[in-house]
């Protein structure tokens, strides 16, 4: 707003002009684009109502319809891509050289793991679980110049884009979360507020277990040993050498995964985050525990 | 060439806050030695410091007695206080508040609800006379009325959360400017007879009109009583504070406790990440 | 003798009658035709209309404008800027009905919306004449907006 001088030149001027008031105020001269029909010689000709037809003789046909053609939606005969698209899981990309953006403008701390909850909070990225989506699709556009080492959790990568994470020393995890869950991730806050306990996250659906239980994949559900197997081949397969995580400084937060059952990291299900008291409650009870440990 | 720069430096109004300042941390009152004990001047350490502009200095006042006695100086923010007055904002404002709940109620019947019409009043042809299907057309007189206005009609809408933000600065800073924004320690008077609170703002020159902002939802007693049988002298919460009210009122006149409250707000939001606060307004989102 | 010659003056004798005018063109008056009926319309000329027939002036009352509606008008409008923060301006506008509060449409949106919050409220049984009148204008204004303007926004 204005340069300094300007605000107190005008702010001296008002001292010695009269009471700013409801009756003496008005918005910017001519800053209201006023519509009006045109009128005159040329100006009231058509009113944009077009030269003749049903624009003039307001006769809108419905939508398709050709004027007695068989009309374009019923010429082609079907369109089979698109059955049961109201059925389908989405994943909203989630671009490598978007990522990097976001790391470099330090809106996620790459000290931590990543999780949706983490990119969702640097504001870059969202995307809404009412409408069937699933969570991030990682892509592997700007793989070239990916150059962070980060442990990140999305919930679908393809073979690049592993291979470009873990080129840099970092460690990538895809893993499911259902609908409910991911609601929770959106907003933590909300829920929070709400003073529920943490549920348990569910399994995924039975045409997913292949997916998050595969190593080449590198599903939550998979055995380590076959996912470090994996690495090494993609390795040889990209053809650059793997870094050594164990050796890492950072190998505390490269080996952080979280529980087949856990939504947040650090908290468990079951528990209750009070924000007003700002503290945590745990359940005691054996059978509320052994409910969330199942 | 040095002598040049130094002037044109000077021209830039840099000023160097001392470093010997009295001040530790937040809003501390030093009585200052050299003057009557009673005086403290209140320095401040914000959270988000004014960068360019020096902060602005108010005195602070007392309404216990009717003389006016000044109590000690006060800073406030330049960018809640000394913010450029844009008169188009404040206008801007104002319009948005009066239609954000006017609703017209101004109706009319169409042809469909007025009663009767139903029978065709004369046959088509034959008797010289105009054709028509129903009595209660528009051309009739008692008919219904084409086009006319239906009630329930809004005129809602929302103003940009940083519009909103800035006629609230705005307004804060263009009373200030004209000496219509005081600064009182506590609202406690020592009578609730309303005459006092008369020959108080008659005394200060203060205008016939005066909104009171308190930062808690219960004022003292006094002035309560006081203010009630006043109509034009009104008490306000911090979170009650408006441009429209601001402009009804000639005065505005807060105590230290809301100024510091409505600076400490409105830096916040100045300062926030508003993207939420910026997404258009949806129905049923509240 | 003497009655002969009265007689013979008088009916020679014709006194001089001077003829004395009492009513003269310029002291007549108009004629006044229709006596007792008012005349309905103005035939004063052109000039603005005369002390004759003054409409009644309604008496000055002036509005008080501080009532405590008017002096507290707009309280809570910043309530999300200046409160805690969990509470919209919208959510204060208590004086707005609440099928109307915070929407801003055209008439068939607001009573689509109107119809779908008061189905549920009895009114359909209580009020069943103005329920029929406003499914009936929501039914035209349908065909209005969707056969007979072009898409975008409604001019009403």
């Amino acid at each position: 707003m204005g340069s300094r001088q300007i605000t107190e030149k005008s702010l001296s001027m008002l001292r010695s002009l009269p009471r700013i008031s409801l009756q003496n105020i008005r918005d910017n001269p001519n800053s209201k684009l006023k519509n009006k029909r045109g009128r005159g010689q040329h100006g009231g000709d058509k009113h944009g109502a077009g030269n003749k037809g049903s624009g003039q003789r307001q006769n809108f046909m419905r939508l398709g319809y050709e004027t007695g053609n068989n009309p374009f939606y019923l010429r082609i005969p079907q369109e089979h891509y698109y059955r049961g698209h109201h059925l389908r899981r989405e994943y909203p990309p989630l671009t490598l050289h978007n990522l990097q953006k976001i790391i470099d403008k330090d809106c996620v701390d790459t000290s931590k793991p990543i999780d949706i909850a983490s990119l969702i909070r640097s504001g870059f990225y969202n995307f809404s679980p009412d409408l069937k989506q699933f969570g991030i699709n990682l892509t592997d556009e700007g793989a070239d110049i990916f150059a962070a080492k980060i442990n990140i959790e999305v919930q679908w990568a393809s073979e690049q884009v592993i291979a470009a994470i873990e080129k840099n020393g970092g460690v990538i995890t895809t893993a499911y979360y259902d609908p409910h869950s991911l609601l929770l991730l959106k907003n933590p806050k909300k829920f929070f507020e709400s003073g529920q306990a943490i549920p348990r996250r569910m399994i995924p659906p039975s045409d997913l277990i292949e997916y998050y239980t595969s190593a080449k994949s590198r599903g939550y559900l998979a055995d380590p040993e076959e996912i470090s197997k994996e690495r090494v081949k993609l390795a040889q397969k990209y053809g650059y050498t793997l870094p050594n995580i164990e050796k890492d400084s950072d190998y505390t937060m490269l080996s952080e995964r979280k529980d087949p059952r856990q939504i947040f990291y650090g908290l468990e299900p079951g528990w209750v985050v009070n924000l007003k008291d700002e503290c945590i409650l745990k359940p005691k009870d054996q059978e509320l525990l052994s409910y969330y440990n199942s | 060439m040095t002598s040049a720069l130094i002037s044109a430096i000077k021209r830039l109004h840099i000023s160097v806050v001392p470093q010997i300042r009295v001040f530790s941390s937040n809003a501390v009152s030093v009585p200052s030695a050299d003057q009557q004990n009673t005086l403290t001047v209140t320095k401040k350490d914000w959270a988000f410091k004014p960068q360019y502009t020096k902060p602005r200095e108010v005195w602070i006042e007392n309404i216990d007695t009717i003389e006016e006695q000044k109590l000690g100086l006060f800073e406030l923010h330049p960018s809640v206080y000394a913010a450029s007055p844009r008169i188009d904002i404040i206008h801007q404002n104002v319009v948005w508040q009066k239609k954000i709940r006017f609703v017209s109620w101004a109706h009319t019947k169409t042809r469909a609800e007025v009663r009767g019409g139903g029978r065709k009043p004369w046959p088509q042809k034959g008797l010289g006379r105009a054709r028509h299907g129903s009595i209660r057309s528009p051309l009739f007189r008692g008919g219904g009325v084409a086009h006319g206005p239906r009630s329930g009609k809004t005129h809602f809408f929302m103003l940009p959360f940083h519009i909103r933000l800035n006629g609230l600065t705005t307004t804060l800073s263009a009373k200030l400017a004209q000496d219509d924004l005081h600064i009182v320690k506590d609202l406690i008077l020592p009578t609730d007879n309303p005459d006092y609170l008369h020959d108080l703002i008659e005394k200060r020159n203060w205008g016939p009109s005066v909104l009171l902002v308190d930062d808690t939802d219960y004022a003292p007693r006094n002035i309560t009583v006081a203010v009630d049988s006043i109509p034009h002298v009104n008490i306000m919460p911090v979170y009650g504070l408006n441009v429209f009210s601001m402009l009804k009122h000639d005065t505005l006149v807060l105590t230290q406790a809301a100024a510091e409250k409505i600076e400490e707000q409105l830096l916040k939001w100045l300062n926030a990440d508003t993207r939420t606060q910026q997404q258009a307004y949806k129905l049923n989102q509240v | 003798m003497a009655w002969l010659g009265s007689t013979v003056l008088n009916l020679f004798f014709k006194p001089a009658v001077n003829i004395v005018r009492t009513r003269y063109h310029a002291e007549k008056t108009r004629v006044i035709r229709r006596y007792g009926y008012e005349e309905k319309i103005w035939s004063g000329g052109l000039l603005p209309r005369g002390g004759a027939r003054r409409l009644p002036m309604p008496e000055y009352r002036p509005a008080f404008a501080w009532t405590e509606r008017k002096a507290l008008f707009g309280q809570n409008d910043y309530i999300d800027i200046l409160g805690p923060g969990d509470l919209h301006p919208v959510k204060t506008l208590y004086t707005v009905p609440s099928w109307i509060r915070g929407v801003s449409g055209n008439e068939y949106q607001i009573l689509l919306r109107k119809r779908k919050m008061w189905a549920n409220t009895g009114s359909r049984e209580t009020r069943p004449t103005k329920w029929k009148d406003m499914e009936k204008r929501i039914s035209f204004l349908y065909r209005k907006l969707n056969r007979k303007t072009k898409t975008g926004p409604s001019p009403d």
